[in-house]
């Protein structure tokens, strides 16, 4: 099975060629009233009591609706002002021709990542990440952190927006030299742990295709067991830099996922349209950007958190609709509001990883604090979220009881999302040189651990 | 029908985003002699006002916020028409808004929803879009004679194209002649106190209080 890469061709022709549309045409002629359109003939429907639903008619009809959807409106290139569409018979091929599982990282420390389906009795694929940015002192340690946790199968390392001193600007030459140097670190501190061969997701201090493309060498950058990231603009579009990424990552022949976060209360309105818009997200994932696997975070446009009920029925109707119509491989990545070392965070991980993974899929552990706070993430968060995600699976945990559990998570912590505590930075948290969380974490992850056990939430351990 | 039936068609209008209709009405309304300044302070102004809170309040979402500023646009301009084309005084701008996502950023949502509520409190807003270059900025504030820069961001690594514009101001000794306003998810009020910009929200309702309070200290 060949896909993808996917006729990378036809896809930058439609870039050049496709029917010509404005973006506010993009917008309002099509990705709006088609949404209204599909939620109403599929009769999609939000039910804020039951944040994990198990019912398949309502994943299929999710699906139907997000094929329809994708369809009609495809994908805008804002550079060309053109539309990317395709048949029926096109997005089937590029899904039929999907394998469904890699291996990823080299030698002793690789690992396979699967599709996975609702309830499955495989373990999720557990990939720990800071998303964030951290001082340039902090990258190695930081970096450390988190690969040395023994439940990593894979690392994105956190993000510098300084280099020797000089702030990194997108699009310059500093950008470029400190997407090199992040590469390079990111390799040492992986070596340091003794994980050489550990799939490392990279580099996220590269917002331009020249950065991107910088940091790509097999002998002290990027390697072809890595994995490298092409976003999207919200919602549903690309530009000319991000086809040059996809491009040059498939010629230089590493993994390549695609970044995807469609916003709730942005142009996908409530969680039924973001939820399709997530789907045709990951359509669009697979067929332009031409990726292995996805990295999904839908997101609240007012709090930049995705652990509110309504966003935990977004993730999990997704992930039903994906597991029981393809074979896509896609990674749930956790946005809480309450940031490390405070109680609520762990919480909020924790019902992330629950409510991901007995809806099929594997695990992309945690943004913090809403995203937003430089330093502000530990390993911890992750730790919990996959400790718990793994517990699920291990204990053989149904929808329906999943369900009960995130309920009463979600009242522990809910009406607290705005207000949300930022808790202390990596500094506070970790002791720097020993790269060993602090003892106070340490009793409070203890303690919140074991207030979640005793809720019913499983732990693999 | 009456007017006070006009008054609720038009503000229906607002609602259920219709702005062909919203033109109609307010032609009508125009037609009965109705004062235009009360067409805008007693049913546009509070309606989308009304609106801007539902928003902040995520009761609506992002299309029913736009697809409502499209029909009060619509409304506006009418009545914009019948004030020129008459000896009333219109009513003063309350000030001109340079906005923009920063350089190398190419994410505009949020940018977009401050640009309708600054809209909607009164400003005149001249939106440069996504990716704009730092000295455009200046340029164009220069070109409009313009009260307030604001700088959107959503990216760690182009923040520091909010401080570059502010840097430019300052070189080309026109540092005190605009307000910088910033913004974005990443943009904190200690970011703001860094790099010198005059005003930080986080959310797009609190930019349009911040521009009005900031523009008002400065008049005084």
């Amino acid at each position: 099975m060949g896909t993808p890469p996917w006729r990378i061709n036809e896809v930058l022709d439609r870039a050049q060629n496709g029917p010509i549309c404005l973006e506010k045409d993009f917008d309002f002629k099509f990705l709006v009233p088609e949404l209204q359109r599909v939620i109403k003939e599929y009769d999609i429907c939000f039910d804020k009591s039951t944040p994990i639903p198990s019912d398949d008619s309502l994943a299929d009809s999710l699906w139907k609706a997000a094929m329809d959807f994708y369809l009609t409106v495809g994908t805008l290139c804002t550079d060309t002002y053109r539309r990317i569409i395709f048949t029926e018979n096109e997005i089937k091929e590029a899904l039929g021709n999907f394998p469904g599982k890699y291996t990823l990282g080299f030698g002793r420390d690789s690992r396979e990542i699967t599709n996975r389906k609702i309830e499955d009795t495989r373990m999720p694929f557990c990939l720990f990440s800071p998303d964030i940015t951290c001082d340039e002192d902090l990258f190695i340690p930081m970096s450390m952190a988190y690969l040395q946790e023994p439940l990593a199968d894979g690392v994105c390392a956190p993000i510098l927006d300084e280099i020797e001193g000089m702030p990194i600007r997108s699009g310059s030459p500093t950008e470029v030299k400190g997407s090199v140097a992040h590469a390079m670190m990111f390799r040492e501190a992986a070596r340091r742990v003794g994980r050489p061969g550990i799939f490392l997701k990279s580099v996220g201090t590269a917002e331009s295709d020249a950065a991107q493309i910088a940091a790509s060498n097999p002998e002290w950058g990027e390697r072809l067991t890595d994995g490298r990231f092409v976003a999207s603009i919200s919602e549903l579009k690309v530009n000319n830099s991000l086809l040059n990424k996809m491009v040059h990552f498939h010629t230089y022949g590493c993994f390549v996922g695609a970044l995807m976060g469609p916003i709730l209360g942005g142009f996908s309105g409530g969680p039924e349209g973001t939820a399709i818009v997530g789907l045709a997200y990951h359509l669009q994932g697979l067929l332009v950007n031409q990726a292995h696997f996805l990295n999904y975070f839908p997101f609240h446009l007012k709090y930049t958190c995705n652990t509110m009920r309504e966003l935990l029925w977004v993730i999990s109707m997704t992930y039903q609709s994906l597991a029981r119509n393809s074979n896509l491989i896609s990674l749930s990545n956790g946005f809480t509001a309450a940031g490390p070392c405070t109680s609520m965070v762990l919480r909020e991980a924790a019902a992330h990883s629950l409510v991901s993974v007995v809806s099929g899929s594997n695990l992309w552990e945690i943004a913090v604090a809403k995203n937003r706070h430089k330093n502000f993430a530990t390993p911890m968060e992750a730790r919990i979220a996959c400790e718990v995600g793994c517990g699920a699976v291990k204990e053989m945990i149904s929808r329906n009881d999943a369900n009960e559990i995130t309920l009463t998570l979600l009242k522990s912590y809910e009406k607290d999302i705005e207000t949300a505590p930022l808790g202390k930075s990596f500094r506070e948290c970790y002791d720097i040189r020993k790269v060993k969380p602090s003892p106070e974490y340490t009793e409070l992850f203890n303690t919140i651990r074991k207030e979640l056990k005793d809720l019913g939430v499983p732990f693999i351990y | 029908m009456t007017i006070e039936q006009l008054y609720e068609a038009l503000k229906n209008s607002i609602v259920e985003f219709k702005p062909e209709e919203a033109k109609q009405i307010t032609k009508k309304l125009l037609e009965a002699q109705i004062d235009p300044l009360k067409v805008l302070d007693e049913i546009l102004n509070p309606t989308m006002e009304e609106i801007g809170e539902q928003f902040d309040r995520m009761d609506i979402f992002l299309p029913e916020l736009m697809g409502a500023a499209e029909a009060m646009r619509a409304a506006t301009s009418v009545l914009t028409e019948h004030i020129k084309k008459s000896t009333i005084t219109p009513t003063e701008v309350k000030g001109k808004v340079v906005l923009g996502t920063v350089s190398g950023d190419i994410h505009e949502i949020g940018k977009n929803i401050v640009k309708i509520m600054l809209e909607v409190s009164g400003f005149e807003v001249l939106d440069l879009g996504r990716d704009v270059p730092s000295l455009k900025f200046i340029e164009k504030a220069e070109e409009v004679n313009a009260d307030v820069i604001a700088l959107s961001a959503l990216m760690t690594t182009t923040m520091h194209s909010q401080r570059e514009v502010i840097e430019l101001l300052e070189a080309l000794g026109k540092r005190n002649k605009y307000l910088v306003l910033i913004g974005g998810n990443p943009t904190t009020d200690s970011w703001r106190k860094e790099i010198g910009a005059d005003g930080w929200a986080e959310t797009a309702v609190g930019a349009a209080k911040l521009v009005t309070k900031m523009i008002q200290e400065k008049v005084r």
